[in-house]
């Protein structure tokens, strides 16, 4: 204080403070290397995903000579039988198939394509949808008794490609949560920074909104190199890349929105940092998704489950859309059910609301009395 | 200013603070004393938003911190049980963290870094991470954040806990220039010379209850509790120790050796005479005569015998 009169120290607002805490909270993360790693272990799964497949003995492209056809009536593909010129109609059972490239044998004598058949949904003929990704032939002459084989050039759906490292997404935003969320709180009491922290002119909400924005910009940045690395890998192995892939992103995002508030609310309750970490890591990993399992053999959808939820961000990228399903096995009937995505965001969204004011409570409350 | 009025708190059945009322005026700096768990820091730490209180009200500068904290602590820097502070930052990143937060251009921040780091000795280590730092630097390091916005008030819970001799030393030069600077300063502190040596005034609390609240001149005045030592050139036998127990306002006495013994005196200054020509009609030739301790240490020991 100067000698003389008292000056009055202008402090600012609750919301110029937060990106001011933001700012120092994210050198934290930079600095302290877990974002480093984090994006390591994003890079690490990403590479062994692309690479292993390959590796064991699938390739993502390849060509068939000679595979078999299917051929049966019109009626399989749900046509009346002599309501089109055609005399049978033969499926490619396989994904990606390059169609230019498809070259047809009957009893081992290569006939011509637009005259002796035709791609479904070309030169006229009718669209056919079948579940999957099939190719449908259609024969001008009945070839149900011949031995009917094709040659063509296959690729990997971007689909495909993608869902296999789509599986990971929802464990790496767990690890993020985990990096970025579970000691935000607790590591203010249990390291003594608070003492430094709390006695300053600002309220609690602007310090908790200020952390929760660094935890989740360092998290949408690993995330968000994850889905590009995704993008990069997808553009050039297959030459495509979904668009269900932002769809994808964007429940990825209100994923991490609400595992972060989760760990929040974990680091708001506990006293010790380990405790924290672990709990929030184990969670998510382990004990929701074994609640989320009673559902298979109890029948109970648990629409209510965040981690049941995020099921979408794989989902929603698969045409179409799965739908539940009962299979029974002997005497054991096993369900399997998919999150409906209109559902899994709402939920996730009511996790993230939730446990933000939750923990925002309890960061209030809590006290430096140790 | 500072005003605690009825200021209380309560961890379950436990009253650490009961019904704390006083009031700092202006430049003044206070040494908040008392015996461990008596109440101090969690005194300190209702005055600086780190706990809520049970009841009562904490105004600093008019504010009270316990429903106004942001408004109440703009004016303020604290150093509470030596805080530790993030590992990854540098002092000046410290200081510019927390300048920002306090409303400081950011020119205002860098002259201010200078001149505090300058005020601790901590200038060279400017750009080092913190978290090689020792438990000394922290602790001067605090004190520079609690400068570094020119506060009307400091709150300094134990400054000089963790120093080596030398940083207390220094850390009571820097409260001293604090001092003539017109800071209200409000210390708590176990070292009672260092309270003596640095404030104005002293407050002393046990379980919670201040127990005196006076300026350090008028607690030297009316100390009555006095350890004398005596030194004789001749030996003082058990016999003459005896019949210095049977004087007036002789509390105890303590043999230091065969020629020395500590006596304590209970009573006003000049009742210390007539014990001075007592002990020598008794046949024991004195050659030294004088009180040891400091009387705040008397006061206090005195006061906190009777409040347990």
């Amino acid at each position: 204080m100067p000698e003389g009169t008292p000056h009055e120290q202008k402090v600012p607002g609750d919301l110029a403070q937060i990106p001011i805490i933001w700012k120092y909270e994210l050198l934290r993360y930079l600095r302290s290397k877990r974002l480093i790693a984090s994006i390591a272990i994003a890079f690490l799964v990403i590479g062994l995903i692309y690479v292993l497949p390959p590796a064991l003995g699938h390739p993502y492209s390849g060509s068939r000579t000679d595979s078999r056809l299917t051929v049966e009536g019109l009626g399989s593909v749900g046509l009346p039988s002599g309501s089109l010129p055609f005399g049978s109609v033969g499926l490619l059972n396989d994904t990606g198939v390059n169609a230019d490239t498809i070259v047809v044998s009957v009893n081992g004598t290569v006939v011509p394509k637009g005259t002796s058949w035709f791609i479904a949904g070309t030169h006229g003929t009718p669209t056919v949808n079948l579940p999957g990704s099939a190719v449908v032939l259609f024969f001008t002459d009945d070839l149900t008794e011949s031995n009917v084989t094709a040659s063509y050039d296959w690729t990997t759906s971007a689909q495909d490609f993608e869902g296999t490292f789509l599986g990971f997404a929802s464990i790496l935003i767990i690890i993020c949560a985990t990096f970025f969320g579970a000691d935000a709180i607790v590591g203010e009491y249990q390291n003594r920074t608070g003492y430094l922290m709390f006695p300053n002119p600002m309220r609690r909400e602007t310090l908790f909104f200020g952390k929760y924005a660094a935890s989740m910009t360092a998290g949408i940045f690993v995330v968000a190199l994850f889905y590009g690395s995704i993008i990069i890998l997808s553009a050039i192995t297959i030459g495509a890349v979904d668009d269900r892939l932002a769809a994808s992103f964007a429940f990825a995002t209100e994923y991490l929105v609400a595992t972060m508030a989760i760990a929040y609310l974990i680091s708001s309750v506990l006293k010790g940092t380990t405790g924290a970490t672990v709990l929030t890591f184990f969670l998510f990993v382990m004990i929701l998704p074994i609640v989320d399992s009673v559902s298979m053999f109890s029948g109970v959808k648990m629409s209510g489950s965040v981690t049941f939820a995020a099921g979408v961000i794989q989902y929603v990228t698969q045409s179409p859309y799965p739908v539940d399903s009962t299979q029974s096995v002997g005497a054991i009937t096993i369900h399997a059910f998919y999150p409906d995505p209109a559902i899994a965001a709402i939920t996730m969204l009511a996790y993230a609301v939730i446990a933000i004011v939750l923990s925002l409570l309890l960061f209030k409350r809590k006290q430096l009395a140790g | 200013m500072i005003e605690l009025q009825e200021l209380s708190k309560s961890f379950g059945p436990i009253k650490a603070v009961n019904h704390l009322t006083m009031k700092v005026p202006r430049g003044r700096t206070i040494g908040f004393l008392g015996p461990n768990g008596a109440g101090k820091t969690t005194t300190i730490k209702m005055m600086t938003n780190l706990i809520s209180a049970t009841s009562g009200k904490a105004f600093l500068e008019g504010v009270d911190v316990l429903t106004h904290p942001k408004q109440a602590l703009r004016n303020v820097g604290a150093v509470v049980e030596t805080p530790e502070f993030y590992p990854y930052l540098s002092p000046l990143e410290t200081l510019a963290y927390l300048g920002s937060i306090r409303g400081m251009h950011s020119n205002e921040i860098k002259k201010r870094s200078h001149d505090v780091l300058e005020e601790v000795k901590l200038e060279e280590w400017r750009n080092t991470r913190i978290g090689k730092f020792s438990k000394g630097m922290k602790q001067r390091l605090a004190i520079a954040q609690a400068l570094l916005h020119e506060p009307e008030i400091l709150i300094l819970d134990e400054p000089t806990s963790g120093l080596d001799p030398r940083g207390m030393v220094e850390v009571r030069e820097i409260i001293r220039a604090l001092k003539k600077q017109g800071y209200t300063i409000f210390m708590s502190s176990h070292l009672l010379g260092e309270v003596q040596e640095v404030c104005d005034s002293a407050a002393l609390i046990d379980h919670g209850k201040l127990l005196l609240y006076d300026s350090i001149e008028n607690i030297k005045n009316v100390t009555k509790v006095t350890k004398l030592e005596v030194t004789s050139s001749s030996e003082i036998t058990q016999e003459n120790i005896a019949q210095i127990r049977g004087m007036p306002n002789v509390r105890s006495v303590e043999t230091v050796n065969g020629h020395t013994i500590v006596v304590t005196h209970e009573g006003p200054v000049d009742s210390r005479g007539d014990l001075l020509l007592a002990i020598q009609s008794i046949g024991i030739r004195v050659t030294g005569f004088s009180s040891i301790g400091l009387p705040l240490e008397m006061m206090y020991m005195d006061l906190v015998k009777e409040s347990r």
